[in-house]
């Protein structure tokens, strides 16, 4: 359990990023972070792996503030990927890269080594390759899986699918949901309201530094204060079905106006046309 | 007008040509959308209108690309760069500067511009991004968003004829990023600006976009407009080109038999499909 209580933060005391920032998040969800580029949730984000300690309130992992934590023993629980990939790789083969957390904890055995293989395997990544020469796709890959190998209980991703295009966004998003189906929990922060929707279980916005909202995706997506206060623009699927019911308030309550994804859009409106045909 | 004909490239060090037969026409005053998966050439095809190819990166170069007349392979980078205006992709390469206003008298300074042009030009960049109020900040203070803006002013005070961006939204939040667009769309229309962007954020593109240009391994696929390069979503999936979800929609109701109109760009067009179709 990651929990934040009143958490006020800076660097290096300088103007705060934080004010006063309380959120739990339990075992096993998926939570995403939202705001504009200042928010706070790069900031937030360092929080949680101890990066970064507050200079007010509690950061608790499992029921420790991290102010108590070794670097060691919050790196065990929590996996953390940078916005820049590059800011993370530091190894000269990609093997090398994969084993790096393992040989820091002096973990590294045939069981290791295992879990290695199979991670390059799944993700097609050649690991005598040199990851400085990867394309930018593959370097944030690998940066992700040199975190999921290690299989750690929460994973922190900030801004996993920044850059990519639709196929590697995928790769990322698929290994991303892969490892929140083995039980880890994740809190990622990103932009993409599309991704977001498709994957997090609940959303926290942020803004100036401070939590404006909390709670199952849609429904912090369907509400419109939010949205407003953090510029955030809306899953389109949302965006059209609150249009929708914008124009005709008679739509209240059907099935057009509270569809979220395309499937759910998609099966309203054959429901209605059906509908239609049977009433002419 | 800018021209490709038959244009290919391959960077000396390549093996293989990055761009193949390249044939494209922008019409003065375009806002050309180029989009396509990580590797497929969209970079490249911007050095090739900024001059940046041949004359930085040498390399087998086939085939002719001309800008308002002038064939870039014939023309001195000086004189291109007064004619196409470049933000970077990594904007902090582009900064020579610490102070924003520093930033944008470095350009003006080097093209030679009159003095008492000087300070209505930066007056009119600024504005037009929305920015004056950043004049006397420093660089390094500025968020990324700031930053975007301050790269582009710092071009447009040049008035180039022709601007092309290499993914200026990158590191933006949607709100930042649609602001953008918007503040450049309305540059461009004012001035007659020809607009060259790469960008990802094919939902943008839809939006503000004459011409949709989807690149996949060095060869065009698509050169049209929006909606209509919108209705192959299928294909565009498979070159690694997510459609906004509304285009997505619009198809998948076509297919259905539910819609029969144009592909829906933004979410306005759908909602007004979805509408008429309740109706």
């Amino acid at each position: 359990m990651i929990e934040f209580r009143d958490v006020h933060a800076s660097y290096g005391g300088g103007l705060p990023v934080l004010r006063g920032v309380s959120f739990t998040i339990e075992d096993g969800e998926f939570v995403a972070f939202a705001g504009t580029n200042g928010a706070g949730k790069s900031t937030t984000m360092r929080l949680i792996n101890g990066l970064l300690k507050p200079d007010q309130g509690e950061v608790l992992l499992d029921g420790t503030p991290t102010t108590q934590l070794k670097v060691s023993e919050t790196a065990r629980r929590v996996g953390f990927l940078f916005q820049n990939p590059d800011s993370q790789i530091c190894c000269n083969t990609v093997h090398d890269e994969l084993a790096f957390g393992f040989k820091a904890q002096g973990l590294l055995d045939d069981e290791a080594e295992g879990r290695i293989e199979s991670i390059a395997s799944i993700l097609k990544l050649d690991l005598s390759a040199d990851p400085f020469l990867l394309n930018r796709g593959s370097r944030q890959l690998l940066a992700l899986a040199s975190i999921a190998v290690m299989e750690t209980p929460v994973l922190v991703l900030d801004e996993p699918t920044t850059g990519l295009d639709y196929h590697e966004c995928c790769a990322v998003m698929d290994l991303i949901g892969q490892m929140h189906e083995k039980g880890a929990t994740v809190v990622m922060v990103c932009h993409d309201m599309e991704v977001v929707a498709d994957y997090a279980e609940r959303l926290i916005v942020m803004n100036a530094g401070q939590v404006v909202d909390s709670g199952p995706t849609f429904t912090v997506l369907r509400n419109f204060s939010t949205v407003e206060t953090a510029s955030l623009v809306p899953p389109q699927i949302v965006g059209i079905s609150l249009a929708c019911a914008r124009r005709d308030p008679g739509l209240a309550g059907t099935p057009v106006a509270s569809a979220n994804t395309l499937d759910e859009m998609v099966g309203a409106l054959e429901a209605a046309a059906q509908e239609g045909r049977r009433s002419a | 007008m800018i021209e490709l004909k038959d244009f290919s490239f391959r960077y000396r060090e390549g093996s293989e040509p990055v761009l193949k037969d390249v044939n494209l026409i922008i019409p003065d005053g375009s806002f050309v959308g180029i989009t396509g998966a990580a590797g497929s050439g969209k970079s490249t095809l911007t050095y090739a209108l900024n001059g940046i190819i041949p004359h930085c990166y040498p390399g087998d170069y086939y085939g002719s690309v001309t800008v308002n007349g002038k064939d870039v392979l014939e023309t001195s980078l000086i004189d291109l760069s007064r004619m196409v205006g470049s933000v970077c992709q990594d904007i902090d390469s582009q900064f020579v500067s610490p102070a924003v206003e520093d930033e944008m008298l470095y350009g003006l300074e080097n093209f030679g511009v009159p003095r008492e042009e000087v300070e209505p030009r930066i007056d009119e960049a600024l504005t037009s991004m929305g920015i004056a109020d950043l004049r006397d900040r420093m660089i390094d203070s500025l968020s990324g968003g700031q930053k975007q803006k301050v790269a582009i002013a710092s071009i447009l005070e040049l008035k180039p004829e022709v601007l092309v961006l290499d993914e200026p939204t990158a590191e933006l939040d949607p709100a930042s990023s649609l602001n953008v667009f918007k503040l450049l769309s309305r540059y461009a229309s004012e001035h007659g600006t020809t607009v060259v962007v790469v960008e990802q954020k094919i939902a943008l593109l839809a939006e503000f976009a004459s011409l949709l240009v989807v690149i996949d391994q060095g060869k065009i696929r698509y050169a049209d407009s929006p909606a209509a390069v919108l209705t192959h979503s299928d294909e565009l999936l498979e070159l690694g080109v997510n459609c906004p979800r509304s285009t997505t929609l619009s198809n998948r109701l076509r297919r259905a038999g539910l819609y029969r109109g144009p592909a829906c760009r933004n979410v306005a067009e759908a909602a007004d499909a979805v509408m008429e179709m309740l109706s």
